[in-house]
Parts: structure tokens; sequence; C-alpha cells
């Protein structure tokens, strides 16, 4: 007798816990009432860029202090899964630093999304290496020969030319590149195919098939530890988790043939020059001008236009327009760029087009 | 007259040999291997409770209790991953404790040596060597795609990781009940089930207690299993079935690959929360076998 | 009256059953919100009417038999707790049958694509859309057979000290202490590698192998000392009898019986080794190469898994899986010979006896 009411007990108490816990689904048409968490909270997830993790972080934590029902949880994981799970419908928003591929277009679940950028950034090339006389400068054919493989010494001659009169010790390089499906790395790439002249070799894409010899880590902040403790290592990693790991790293020569360090106001220089298409997707990298920093990136916040649940979609309205407005007042702290004036407007304007 | 020569080989008195040389050679290389694996330990005990203690209980106890802040900000704050571990875990014992001890109850009160019992026995025995991190994936494809990220999914990954486990233990504990106390208990007219709850299992509980501790403290430690079904979330959650969740062993990974210091701080800060979790479940489990063998 | 009883426990049964297949359809169908209200609504309208019954029936005097009831029948409690014990020992068959199933299933589609070239390919390209496993499968080998290669004499010699040579006040602590340490979470061991060993190391198959090698020691250990101390006593005494050292006591009469149990424990340890996952993916260097060097970086199966899943598209996760589901039969399959070995050697050592 008392064994049946326990389970009765059991089975009541899960009913009651997993019935409302599994209506999380963003863009399920004909599904009614509100999903709340149990203290009438509105909840959203999101996933995907480490170059926007930080921002995301203290964005959320800004924005909660005046929006205390609405709980927000970002996932890093690299713009790949960012992206996956958008289209697989597992999170409300994604972090992307590169649009959905048109072969990926297929996938994604929900109907249409739209892209906000929030933010612009250089990437920089990362260093750990003893004996150096001072910073070092390389130009894109250097970066390209050195991480696929053809420059294997500190020493080499390539970059004793971009460098003239500097000491080189002979350490092997040991380079460093991203283990997961990353926007950086998809940036990274498409500005070596771009500016090397011919001579990258591997192809841009969230993942590349590097040489074999060479290390990986897990997003930006991944890289930035490999490259820290390992002696010789040189990789690419967002400016703003380089410097906060406190890693030195490289001048690169831009379009008009300078030498650019990696700042917020060099990457605002690049971010001046940008073609934006309608759906505002663009690219920073490469970008004309004397002060452009040339791997200047960007990311967006994807979500669906479509959504099922009105208090979501109000919660991702509130809080993108947070990013997009109050938000970007964080960023030169963080060592990213604010959007250009004409870019946010439109971005703002675009708000309207979430209907649910 | 003269005592004859002894011969050599008769010559019982101890000598300088080679065999003596080997001897201590030997033992000084055993003693040396207690050495060998004294250093790591002693170097990770020392790292995790200096630079782990730094943080934790120079912030006692906002450290257990705060949430977590941004990457890069320094400070305390593992509230959500303490609250995640301890709720994950436990809900993870009530499923496999109960369920182990009633399995082994069937092993060794039903099931004998019936081609059952030993098929169970051996797919036991298999289970206890799956990787953790297949059975993580087991339970995202099975539970998370369904039901999304959240804590009961890791529940689930663990007790199915501690199932055999307590399943092992309990039986040894119920082989150990003597024959006797079981015959004593029928001639009194109790029927099978009832015996097995009021006599077999109260002997046994001190063994099957311990065991089902030390199998939690392994369950506390895990992260693989909770990697890909729990999700990553910073602010506390006091539900297991609505929204993401977080463990200490899970954020301990997490910070591990960051390179900035402060997050690195709360890595340690979190190992040294985990790691005394960990030993005083299995102090407790040592005390309650040391009590019941004191009892007996 | 006995008749009304047994129809009132009928109904009482029967509504209770109702209930929670109601409940447990409801927690598992993929109704909407209304559905879920009804249903939480339904299963405490079915368990208040049951509590009512219920009371209903003591009231009637029937006693409520309580557990500790130690009087003759009760059939019904004795066949339900069977069938909840048989019920719990069967899970353990379901689940270990839907893991196989669930996962071999979703190995399939990349099996299909790549054949045998899964197992004997060192490319493994996502957008290319080839999965060849040897990289990771390499170096899953390497790093346990560097950990037990270092692991093994550790160990071993810890076990040996612990049990022949320690002074007796030393032998509890020592014990309590290898013990506690194996309880130790790999992750804690993974923080230390990759924060404070790989810095000087590097991030290398040696340097995994070492953090494993500290991880299973101490379970290899506990297995080794309680192997050790199954040898009869006699047989060391009659070693000392016949004018042995020490040494050659152990020699003699400890590491022959003790054999077969060693080898399991050292299997057993090198299992754990392979499913690692943590410690591997942090300082391994997650580079898929093929090298013989142990300073070189490279990639474990787990590793692999860890790292790459949150983001692989529909192929690659199968990809995963595969990698998965091999792991898991080479663990079974070294825990298998592991434990076949162990079992041997005990009922030997029992045969034998004091």
């Amino acid at each position: 007798m008392k064994l049946w009411m326990g389970l009765l007990a059991v089975a009541s108490l899960a009913t009651a816990s997993c019935d409302s816990g599994k209506k999380d689904q963003v863009g399920k048409t004909g599904s009614a009432g509100t999903t709340t968490t149990s203290g009438g909270a509105v909840a959203i997830s999101g996933s995907g860029s480490t170059f926007q993790k930080a921002f995301q972080e203290v964005a959320m934590d800004a924005f909660i202090k005046s929006n205390g029902n609405v709980k927000i949880t970002y996932g890093g994981g690299g713009s790949g899964k960012g992206r996956q799970d958008l289209a697989d419908m597992v999170v409300d928003f994604a972090g992307t630093d590169s649009p959905f591929k048109d072969a990926d277009k297929s996938k994604i679940k929900g109907g249409d999304v739209l892209y906000f950028p929030v933010l612009l950034g250089p990437i920089a090339v990362a260093y750990n290496v003893d004996g150096l006389s001072g910073k070092l400068q390389l130009s894109p054919d250097t970066i390209a020969k050195i991480f696929q493989g053809d420059i294997k010494k500190w020493n080499d001659p390539a970059i004793a030319a971009d460098n003239a009169g500097a000491k080189l010790p002979s350490d092997d390089i040991v380079v460093v590149h991203r283990a997961d499906g990353s926007g950086t790395t998809d940036n990274f790439t498409k500005f070596l195919d771009g500016a090397s002249g011919g001579v990258w070799k591997l192809k841009s894409g969230s993942t590349v098939d590097w040489p074999k010899d060479t290390q990986a880590g897990q997003g930006n902040g991944g890289v930035a530890q490999a490259v820290k403790s390992t002696k010789g290592a040189i990789g690419y990693v967002d400016l703003s988790d380089a410097k906060a790991a406190g890693l030195i790293y490289a001048n690169v020569k831009n379009q008009a043939g300078k030498f650019v360090e990696p700042t917020a106001d060099t990457a605002s220089a690049a971010g001046d020059g940008i073609d934006v298409k309608d759906d505002l997707t663009f690219s920073a990298l490469n970008a004309k001008g004397d002060t452009s920093y040339p791997i200047t990136y960007q990311s967006w916040v994807i979500v669906y236009a479509k959504q099922a649940d009105p208090a979501k979609a109000t919660a991702l309205r509130d809080y993108l327009k947070f990013l997009l407005t109050d938000g970007q007042k964080q960023l030169s702290s963080l060592d990213f760029a604010p959007l250009p004036k004409s870019l946010q407007d439109k971005a703002v304007a675009q708000l309207s087009k979430i209907q649910g | 007259m003269t005592i004859p020569e002894l011969s050599t080989s008769l010559d019982l008195r101890a000598r300088p040999s080679w065999r003596r040389t080997k001897n201590t050679i030997m033992t000084v290389l055993l003693a040396s291997t207690v050495v060998a694996i004294a250093i790591p330990l002693v170097l990770v005990m020392i790292s995790v409770f200096a630079k782990g203690g730094k943080i934790l209980f120079a912030h006692f106890p906002a450290f257990l209790t705060a949430s977590i802040p941004p990457t890069r900000v320094a400070g305390p704050g593992m509230g959500p991953a303490v609250l995640g571990t301890l709720m994950t875990t436990g809900m993870a014992t009530l499923i496999a404790v109960p369920l182990g001890v009633l399995g082994a109850i069937y092993l060794n009160e039903y099931g004998g040596q019936s081609r059952f019992a030993r098929t169970v026995r051996f797919m036991s025995m298999v289970m206890t060597g799956v990787p953790s991190i297949v059975m993580g994936l087991f339970i995202y494809v099975v539970w998370t795609l369904h039901f999304r990220l959240q804590g009961f999914g890791g529940s689930l990954a663990l007790a199915c990781l501690m199932l055999p486990v307590v399943i092992n233990a309990a039986e040894q504990m119920l082989r150990l009940v003597p024959n006797g106390l079981r015959e004593a208990s029928y001639a009194l007219g109790a029927t099978k089930a009832r015996t097995i709850v009021t006599v077999v299992l109260p002997a046994a509980m001190s063994g099957i207690v311990s065991g089902s501790l030390l199998a939690i403290a392994r369950a506390a430690g895990e992260t693989a299993p909770l990697l890909f079904t729990i999700g990553a979330a910073r602010v506390v959650n006091t539900s297991l079935f609505h929204g993401e969740s977080t463990a200490l062993s899970a954020r301990i990974f997490e910070n591990a690959k960051e390179a900035v210091v402060a997050a690195q701080d709360r890595g340690w800060g979190a190992a040294l929360a985990l790691v005394l979790l960990t030993f005083a479940l299995t102090v407790i489990a040592r005390v309650v076998t040391a009590i019941a063998t004191r009892k007996r | 009256m006995n008749q009304t009883t047994d129809r009132l426990r009928l109904a009482y049964f029967a509504l209770a059953t109702l209930v929670v297949v109601f409940a447990v359809y409801n927690a598992f169908a993929q109704g909407d919100h209304l559905g879920g209200d009804i249903g939480l609504a339904a299963s405490s309208l079915g368990a208040a009417i049951a509590w009512f019954v219920h009371r209903r029936l003591a009231a009637k005097h029937v006693p409520a038999r309580s557990l500790t009831d130690l009087r003759g029948d009760g059939h019904v409690d004795d066949k339900l707790f069977k069938l909840l014990a048989v019920g719990a020992a069967t899970l353990v068959l379901l689940i270990l049958g839907l893991i196989a199933v669930t996962m071999t299933n979703r190995a399939l589609p990349v099996l299909r694509t790549m054949g045998i070239k899964f197992f004997t390919s060192s490319t493994w390209s996502e957008h290319d859309g080839v999965f060849g496993a040897l990289p990771y499968i390499w170096g899953t080998i390497y790093t346990s057979a560097i950990a037990i290669v270092i692991a093994v004499p550790i160990s071993l010699g810890v076990a040996l000290y612990i049990t022949q040579i320690a002074p007796v006040r030393l032998k509890k602590p020592l014990v309590y202490l290898i013990d506690l340490l194996a309880v130790v979470p790999s992750v804690v061991f993974g923080l230390w590698g990759v924060l404070a060993l790989a810095p000087h190391l590097g991030r290398s198959f040696l340097t995994a192998g070492i953090i494993l090698a500290i991880m299973i020691t101490p379970i290899i250990t506990s297995l080794a000392r309680e192997v050790i101390e199954t040898t009869a006593q006699a047989d060391k005494e009659a070693a000392y009898a016949l004018g042995a050292t020490r040494w050659e006591m152990i020699t003699a009469a400890v590491l022959p019986h003790s054999k077969g149990g060693l080898v399991g424990a050292v299997m057993l340890g090198l299992g754990r080794a392979m499913g690692e996952t943590i410690a591997a993916a942090l300082v391994i260097g997650s580079s898929p190469q093929i090298a013989l060097s142990p300073f070189k970086s490279g990639d474990s199966m787990p590793a692999v898994i860890a790292n790459q899943w949150g983001e692989a598209s529909d192929l690659q996760k199968s990809a995963l899986i595969a990698l998965a589901v091999t792991l898991f039969v080479m663990t079974i399959v070294v825990n298998l010979v592991a434990s076949r070995i162990v079992q041997r050697s005990l009922a030997k050592s029992r045969g034998v006896g004091g």
C-alpha cells in the first residue's frame, strides 16, 4: 500500500516538474502559453562566438540589474557551435563572427534569421618568444607562411625582412590555432586569403586543415592560454582576450603598406569604410586607410525573426536593444570597438522585425 | 682434540654477500617508489590547497554562495557550481542507490547463480568500465535532445555511472550477512521480502552506506558526463528541470582553459571545494565502517 | 464484508496504476502546455481519490500492513518486492542494451561513408566530410602506454612496500592516504597539469602520460595491495625459514602467488587511463598527428569528443559517436581480460589454502 502511495507521489511530482521544463522551443508555432521558469522569470539562452563572450558576460550582468525577471545564459563554444545550436533551435540566440554559409542555410529549422552586429575588434597575432629585442612586425604573406608551416624557425629570413635589424632567436615556432569551429579562424583565414597575395594555401573557413605539427586551443581563451604557456608559440587571438591574458602581439602590415598596432581605435578606423549589405552582414577585413588595422573583424547576434513565445520575444528585443545602445559603452574597457553610428541605427531599426 | 673445520656451506653465520646487498638495494628502491608517488601528489595537493585556499578561505563563505562573475573579473564566486554539484549528485544518488541496492538484493537473494543473475552480474561489471564520456553522449542522445540542457540530464548520466558500482558494493555486503540470520527470520514465519527488508538489509547497511558514499564521491568529481547535458549557468538555478545548471567539476574544466588569472584562481578555489567534498565523503564512509566493525 | 474489502483494494490498485501510467505518459508526451496542466490536475485528483479509498480501507479495520509486521501471509507484498528487485536488476541490462543500440545506430552513418577507412585513415576533416580515427586511436594507446610504463613500477613498488616493508604503525596511515588519493577527481589533476606542469613540460603525449600515471597509480596500488595481502602467511614464513632475505621472500612467495591479480590490477588501471577525458584534453596539445616522439603534441579519442562535440555537424557527430563506440569496445576488452585474470588468480589462491 505504502509503496503505491510513494510511487504516486513521485509520479505526480515528476509530471509537475517535467511538464513545463521542455516547452522552451523557439519558433515552434502552435504552442500556447508563456514559457516561464518557476519564479515567473523569462529565460533566454545563447551560445557561440568566444570573441564576444566577454562582452556578453558584462552586458548580461548590467542588463539584469534593471530587468530582474530575465535570466540569460551564454555558453560560448565557438561561432560554429552557436550557428549549429540556433539551427537546431537549442538556444534562443547565437553569437557568431561569420554568417551562415549558403550550404548550411537549409539546415536552419526555425525560418528566417536576423543578423544584429554588436561589435568590432582586432585579431591579434600573439606570440611568446624569449630573446626578442622589440615588438615584432609582420606582413600578411609572412604570417601566411608561418601558419601553414613553411617557416619553421623564429630567425627565418622572411621574419627578419619584416623586422629590419631586430635580433631573432633560433627557436622553433609552435603554431597554435583553434580546435573548435571558430569565426575568428574564419575571419583570420579570409584575411590571409585576401591579403597574402596567393601565398596562403589552406583556404578559409571555420575549421581549416592545419598542418599536423601544430597545437590547438578551445576558444579564444584556450588559444591565449596555450600561447602564454608554450615557449616559441604563435597564435591568433582576439585583442580583448590577448590583452586580458597579458600576451604580446605583433603589428601587422595593412593594405596601405603601414605596420599598424591592433587597438580599439585602429579597429574603428577599419570599421569606417565597411560596405554593409541589406541583412546587415559585412566584412571589416583588409580595410583601406593608413590607420586601419587589417585584421579587424565583427560579431553578430543572430535570432529568428518569428518567435513563438511573446515573453521571450520581448526579452530578446530588450536585450538586443541594450547590446546595441547602452551596452556599447562597455566595449572600450574591454578593448572592442563600438559600431559605427550608421550601422548602429540600422541595427536598432531592425529590432522591429522580431515578431512574436 | 681439535674441532674439525666447519665447511663453508654449513657455516650459518650471516656474512656480507651480494644477496644481502641485493636485498638492501631493493628495499631502498621500493621505499623510493613511495617517495616517487608522494612527490607529485604532494605538489598537486599543495597547489590546490595554497592557490585554492587563497580564494576560498579568504572569501569564505562568499566563494561558495556568490554568482560566477564574468570570466575576466577577479573575485570569488562559485555558488551556482556548488549548488549544482550538490543537486545533480544528490538526485543521482536518489536514483542510483535505491535501484542499485534493489538490484544487489535480486542478485544475492533471488538470483544466485541462475543464468539471468550471472548475466546481470557480468553486465554490471561491464558497465563499470564504460568511459564516463560515453555515458555523457548516451544521455545526450536519449534525453538532452528531447528535454534540452538541464541538471536532471547530468543526474541521469551520473546515476548510470553509479549504478553498477553500488550494485557491486551492495552485493558484496549482502553476501557477508550470515545465512543463520535469514533462516532464523524464516523460522519466525516471515516472508522473504520481510526478511530481506527487516533482517538482511539492516545487517548489511553500514557496508552499503560506506560503499554508496564512495560511489557518490566519485560521481561528484565526474566532469565528462556533465559537459553535454547540463549547460553553463552563471547564476544560481534551484531547479534541476528548468534551465541550465552547472557544477564544480565542469567549471574547473572551463576555467582550466582560460588564460586570465582571475578565472584560473576561481578554478583552483573550485578544485579545493571539490577535493574537500570528496575527502569528507570518503572520511565519513570510513567512519561508518569503523563504527560498524567496532560494534561487532 | 471481506468481499467489499477485496473489491475496494482492487479498485484502489486499479486507480493507482491508472494514475501512475497517466503521469508517466504525460511526462513523456510531446503535448502542449494545456495538456500538461490537465495531466497534473488529473494526477492530483487521482491521487486524492486513491488516498480516500486507502483511508476507507483502513477505516474498515483492516490493519494497514507495515513492512515490519512479521506475520506470515503477505503474498502481494512479497511478489511486489521481488518484482521491484528483478526490475532493478533488469535495468542494468536495459541501460547497457540501450547504450549499445543507440550508439551503434548513430555511428552507422559515418561507417557507411568511410567503411574500414574510418580506422585506418589519418585524415580528419570536417568540411571535406572525411573522418579517419587513426590519430586519435594512436593518441589514446600511446598516452595510456606511457602512463602504464610510469605507473606500474611505482604502484607495484608502493604496494609491496606497504604490505611487506613498512613498519606496522606506518601501514594504516599509508593505506588511508592512498585510498584518499584515489578519490581525488581527475579534473583536479587536469587543472594542475595544465596550469602547473604544462608550462614547463609543454603539451605533449608525455605530459598527458605523466598526468594519467599520477591518476591511476593510487587505483592500481589499492588493488595490488589487496591482492598481495592474500598471500598465505605460511608461504612467506617458509621462505624465511629457508634463509631467504626479504626481497627473496617477495620474489619467491608473494610475486608468483599474486602475479595474476597484479596483472589484473594493472589492466584495470589501463582501462581507466584509456577512458580519461579531461586531463588528456587539457594537456595533450590537440593536434591530430601520429608521432613516435613523446614530446610531440597529439590528441586522444575522449579528448577530441569533448572538444569537437559542441558544434559538430550531423556527420561529424556520427563520427564522434563512432569514436566513442570504439573507445567503449577497447575499454571493455581490457576490463574483461583484467577481471578474467583476477578471477582466475583469486580462485587459485583460494584453492591453495593456508
